[in-house]
């Protein structure tokens, strides 16, 4: 306990010296208030508005549409990529059309988003997607080909039906790589959500900075950022807590 | 058979998905008949008036400059201060902790801060772009410096090597694969800053071109500009992917993923 307390600190001193350093050049007066809020004011109006349901409501909003379009983007990238890998006509299919869509800035596609589907939560929820899908389905595709052939010639000699040894054998190994894939798609999509919701929205933690944007109230500007920012840390490491305990079994949790 | 050789020549497949992806759009354009999903063949019919439009051209072309400057300054800064975290403890574990805090804030986002701070020009525009950059080409340059085989390394010392001929002949080459995976990742990621920062500054730029004709209903021109776009971000891949692979066909970096959210 001591010596974990000990490695935290030992990793969080660049950010308390950041923050520290961050609060006295505002406390000295060396950046205007106004321009640059302390850390602390930002931080106690973040406590302040967690604690009313309006702002609670717009953190909800955004949390819908990041798990609407990751949860589509990780059934999509899932069955692309286990595809791709395991029938060779599929992957001849997949791979190039993911050749010509992956370089595309997804973000351009924003507004077609907005014409079809309209101002509300689908655009955004199919813009998450659009950008979340691909890191899932690189890594289910890197993983599933990386399976030890000897593990699926075993099972297929043991009578393991090739659909089977999907679910059996290809996804329980490509796991390790698939969660990485997942992480890389988390945090793309806190990301995208976010900068949707600023381009055009009427609720949402982005819509919340613009407003304060277009009010001038700077300490409201930084409050939806770091709560943004915060949100995506604290999923990330969900994530990963919840990779290492799934893999507790792989011996090397990569 | 000659139908199986030329599709496994290398730019087939992917002209044939791309003309799959028009035909589908067109097909589903027809099915769903609505103003705002004009067809394939009329936006690409429109495209040349996107194209040959000089004011649009020029703001393509400006966007492109600032994409360009943003890319080159996150290049010559981060990539060293990757490579040096990479070697050194004390250095990786000041910026470590630092830039995993600034992992997750949207980039772009930052835009009417950065505005606020430095006013609506270019400087706040490149600024923007050069933080986009910055994360992954530290990160893969980090990757690539601790990669470095030690033993070279303590080779290369035994025999008297001085550190700045180590630097140059062993871990610059070393690392290179790396740092170019870096660089790609990079490129996929000014793009997407460019765009989405002046989606929401909504100043001047490609992104700005975009929302301006969707608050003027001109759908074809969204369309169409979404398609130069998407023909940007790819060619650009494309054409660092040869330049990367003739640079460091050593390294056996495969296929990697390019993404990234702004």
């Amino acid at each position: 306990m001591a010596r974990a307390l000990k490695l935290a600190l030992l990793h969080l001193y660049p950010v308390a010296l950041l923050l520290a350093a961050w609060e006295a050049s505002v406390a000295a007066g060396l950046v205007r208030k106004i321009l640059l809020p302390a850390p602390s004011a930002v931080f106690a109006r973040l406590f302040e508005l967690l604690q009313t349901a309006a702002f609670l409501e717009h953190v909800a909003q955004t949390l819908v549409r990041l798990s609407a379009g990751l949860a589509i983007a990780t059934a999509l990238g899932l069955a692309l990529g286990l595809a791709a890998a395991a029938s060779h006509p599929a992957g001849r299919m997949i791979q190039p059309l993911v050749r010509v869509l992956a370089p595309i800035p997804k973000i351009a596609l924003y507004p077609a988003l907005i014409l079809i589907l309209g101002f509300d939560h689908a655009s955004k929820i199919a813009l998450v997607a659009a950008d979340a899908v691909f890191p899932i389905l690189f890594a289910t595709y890197h993983g599933a080909r990386m399976v030890e052939p000897k593990l699926l010639w075993s099972a297929r000699a043991a009578g393991t039906s090739p659909r089977a040894c999907v679910f059996k054998i290809v996804l329980p190994a490509a796991l390790p790589s698939i969660l990485t894939g997942f992480r890389i798609a988390l945090v793309i999509s806190c990301v995208v959500v976010f900068l949707a919701e600023m381009i055009s929205s009427t609720d949402g933690l982005g819509h919340l900075l613009i407003r304060a944007a277009r009010a001038f109230r700077t300490v409201d500007m930084f409050v939806p950022l770091v709560t943004i920012s915060l949100l995506g840390l604290a999923l990330n490491a969900l994530v990963a807590a919840g990779r290492r305990r799934l893999l507790a079994g792989y011996g090397e949790a990569r | 058979m000659r139908l199986r050789g030329l599709l496994s020549l290398p730019g087939v497949p992917p002209l044939l998905s791309l003309g799959g992806l028009l035909a589908l759009w067109q097909i589903a354009a027809g099915a769903i008949g609505i103003e705002g999903l004009p067809s394939a063949s009329s936006v690409i019919a429109s495209l040349p008036g996107v194209l040959f439009d000089l004011e649009s051209l020029a703001e393509i072309g400006a966007s492109l400059q600032r994409m360009a400057l943003g890319f080159a300054i996150a290049v010559a800064t981060a990539i060293p201060l990757g490579l040096v975290m990479g070697r050194s403890r004390a250095v990786a574990g000041f910026f470590g902790p630092l830039l995993t805090l600034i992992y997750p804030v949207p980039k772009a986002a930052l835009m009417p801060i950065i505005m606020l701070w430095f006013g609506v020009g270019d400087f706040s525009k490149v600024l923007v772009i050069f933080l986009g950059v910055s994360l992954p080409l530290i990160y893969h340059s980090y990757a690539g410096a601790r990669a470095v085989d030690e033993k070279l390394v303590w080779s290369a010392m035994a025999m008297g090597m001085p550190a700045r001929r180590r630097v140059f002949s062993i871990i610059l080459p070393s690392a290179l694969p790396e740092v170019m995976l870096g660089c790609r990742v990079g490129i996929a990621m000014a793009l997407i800053v460019m765009v989405s920062s002046e989606m929401i500054a909504r100043q001047s730029g490609v992104g700005n071109l975009l929302f301006n004709s969707l608050d003027m209903a001109q759908y074809h021109t969204v369309y169409a500009t979404i398609l130069v776009i998407g023909a940007i971000g790819f060619a650009l891949d494309a054409l660092f992917e040869r330049v990367r692979r003739r640079l460091t066909f050593w390294g056996e970096t495969g296929e990697e993923t390019v993404a990234g959210g702004g």
